[in-house]
């Protein structure tokens, strides 16, 4: 057998477990999934085989011009969920920007342990992690305990099922993601960099948003997205800490699987939130290509 | 003299950022050392109590306070937590190992397509794939149970795996693979006596902390678990669900142990020097 012949079967050979499994359990259901989405649902749960636009209408309604399915309770979950996603990712960035500079001039010996230390809650289980904050924001919790013994009680916020509980919980379980991709581009600033745009007449800010800024665009960025994706679908922190109060758009659709039955009108919330997603990532390669484009000019 | 100031504020920021991170955490530790039966926020005194119900041993506790319902249940939930971690990381760890193998070590014309959608399970938000995954499974007619959590599991640990080893085959140069071959070894050799040792502890760290993320994954099991295959984070979910119990915080400060020690000799494994 050649060289080439044996590289090429070790080639298939590594691909194949890969390749069966993605596409066995990965596209494919993802597949079916959107063939639901377009299907009408079944009268006792499941679907009927017959080709239904409507599932998408009813979130979007006007547009697809069908004005007779069209909720808009459902459009105002949605917008709901965007917001407090976009409010998490924003919540995160101010507090992982600076700390990322923190960990990053700590002397060489502490800054492997600091690391460790950040990344290490990303892997307590997410049930704990949001159980904790249950602690502290139930009504004879932590936060009210405190104002007490400050004798400010009459100030402690009531925050359990509230949009300001959703997006602690979401900021807390989350921050890791933001945290590491802005630690990987603060790491590589050059401090001569800013130090030059200084010693030109810069003041701090100037040097703060025409140097720093765009040199760590890349990680904040790649930080807002790996926040924001998780953020959009969760769940679990609006089912136990924003109750009833805080539909998003996961909880709808958990509903529409496990209580509703129409998984039609599911499927279609899901594959809305793909597309939100999917657009979302597009928007920041074609930047990451237009910003390489004008490096290569330069 | 302002960069001194600077220098401090950051370094509080610094200091405040972690204690974010862990002071919530300590506080389920802090309670779950309360001797108070009736009301888990006010602090009686010290106990074990809470520790020594979840392993069976007898307490003070009275009856009304006895751990959860039943401890089969939970035992019943830490089994099947275990054993699909337990399985779900064996496969993963050799696809998402021979994927970057083949990603790393080969160049071919499908290559940027594999890359992509070897990170998308692990990019996508959990609760489309967990639904995905639940209209494919009852489609084709299976039922649910531990198997498909493990094929579930399966998908989303890949990627992970995928992206330390790839990682950490990046940092290994390739000559002596080259020397290997240019020597008259066969791949398989190559790889057994070669590369294998260099990359040993890379795989082993990935296939710890695939074996953690498993134990740990709520939304995508939330879906596709059968009426018997409850796993511990579900179990831990239902009790939230019916409101706070102290007997909560052991049981969650056990689990939480569990996960620092095998996460943190995953982590230390993937970023030793050869």
């Amino acid at each position: 057998m050649s060289p080439q012949r044996s590289r090429s079967l070790a080639l298939a050979g590594l691909l194949a477990p890969g390749t069966l499994l993605l596409a066995g359990f990965f596209l494919v259901p993802l597949g079916i999934m959107a063939v639901y989405s377009l299907l009408s649902p079944g009268l006792y749960g499941g679907v009927e085989w017959e080709f239904y636009p409507f599932n998408y209408g009813r979130v979007l309604g006007a547009p697809l011009g069908d004005v007779e399915e069209f909720d808009p309770v459902y459009g105002g979950i949605f917008l709901r969920s965007l917001r407090l996603a976009l409010v998490t990712v924003a919540v995160c960035l101010l507090l992982a920007y600076p700390a990322a500079f923190w960990v990053s001039r700590l002397p060489g010996q502490r800054k492997p342990l600091v690391l460790f230390l950040v990344t290490l809650p990303f892997f307590a289980s997410l049930i704990i992690r949001i159980y904790a904050w249950m602690l502290v924001l139930k009504p004879t919790g932590v936060l009210t305990r405190a104002m007490e013994a400050l004798g400010l009680s009459h100030l402690a916020p009531d925050l359990m099922f509230t949009e300001a509980a959703v997006v602690i919980g979401l900021c807390y379980v989350l921050l890791p993601f933001m945290f590491l991709p802005v630690y990987a581009s603060v790491e590589k600033l050059d401090p001569a960099l800013s130090q030059a745009s200084a010693d030109l007449g810069a003041t701090p800010l100037q040097g703060f948003l025409r140097v720093t800024l765009p040199l760590t665009a890349p990680g904040i960025l790649a930080g807002c997205l790996l926040v924001f994706i998780p953020a959009l679908g969760n769940f679990i922190v609006p089912a136990l800490l924003g109750g009833a109060k805080v539909m998003l758009v996961g909880n709808t659709i958990e509903q529409q699987f496990l209580a509703a039955r129409n998984w039609p009108f599911g499927a279609a919330l899901a594959m809305l939130v793909l597309a939100t997603i999917l657009l979302a990532m597009l928007g920041l390669a074609l930047r990451s290509r237009r910003d390489a484009g004008e490096d290569g000019r330069a | 003299m302002s960069t001194i100031t600077g220098g401090r504020l950051l370094g509080a920021w610094g200091i405040a950022f972690l204690a974010l991170l862990y002071l919530p955490i300590g506080l389920i530790l802090v309670y779950s050392f309360n001797a108070n039966v009736v009301n888990m926020m006010a602090w009686e005194g010290f106990t074990l109590d809470w520790y020594r119900s979840l392993f069976g041993l007898p307490t003070s506790l009275g009856r009304s306070a006895n751990y959860v319902q039943s401890t089969a249940t939970l035992l019943a939930a830490v089994r099947n937590s275990l054993l699909v971690a337990a399985v779900a990381t064996l496969l993963s760890t050799v696809v998402g190992t021979c994927s970057a193998l083949a990603l790393t070590r080969h160049r071919f014309r499908l290559r940027p397509l594999y890359q992509a959608l070897l990170v998308m399970p692990m990019v996508m938000p959990d609760i489309v794939l967990g639904i995905a995954l639940l209209v494919f499974f009852v489609g084709v007619g299976l039922d649910l149970g531990l198997h498909t959590i493990v094929a579930g599991h399966c998908v989303f640990l890949s990627s992970y795996v995928f992206v330390i080893v790839s990682a950490r085959l990046a940092g290994i140069p390739s000559d002596l693979e080259e020397a290997s071959a240019d020597l008259g070894a066969s791949p398989w050799v190559t790889f057994r006596r070669v590369l294998l040792p260099q990359l040993a502890p890379g795989i082993v760290g990935g296939a710890l902390l695939a074996f953690i993320i498993s134990m740990d994954d709520l939304v995508i099991t939330y879906f596709i678990a059968g009426v018997d295959s409850g796993t511990l984070p579900l179990y831990i979910y239902g009790i939230l669900r019916r409101g706070i119990k102290p007997e909560i915080n052991a049981l969650a400060m056990v689990l939480l142990a569990f996960s620092f020690v095998v996460a943190a000799t995953g982590l230390w494994l993937r970023s030793r020097r050869q």
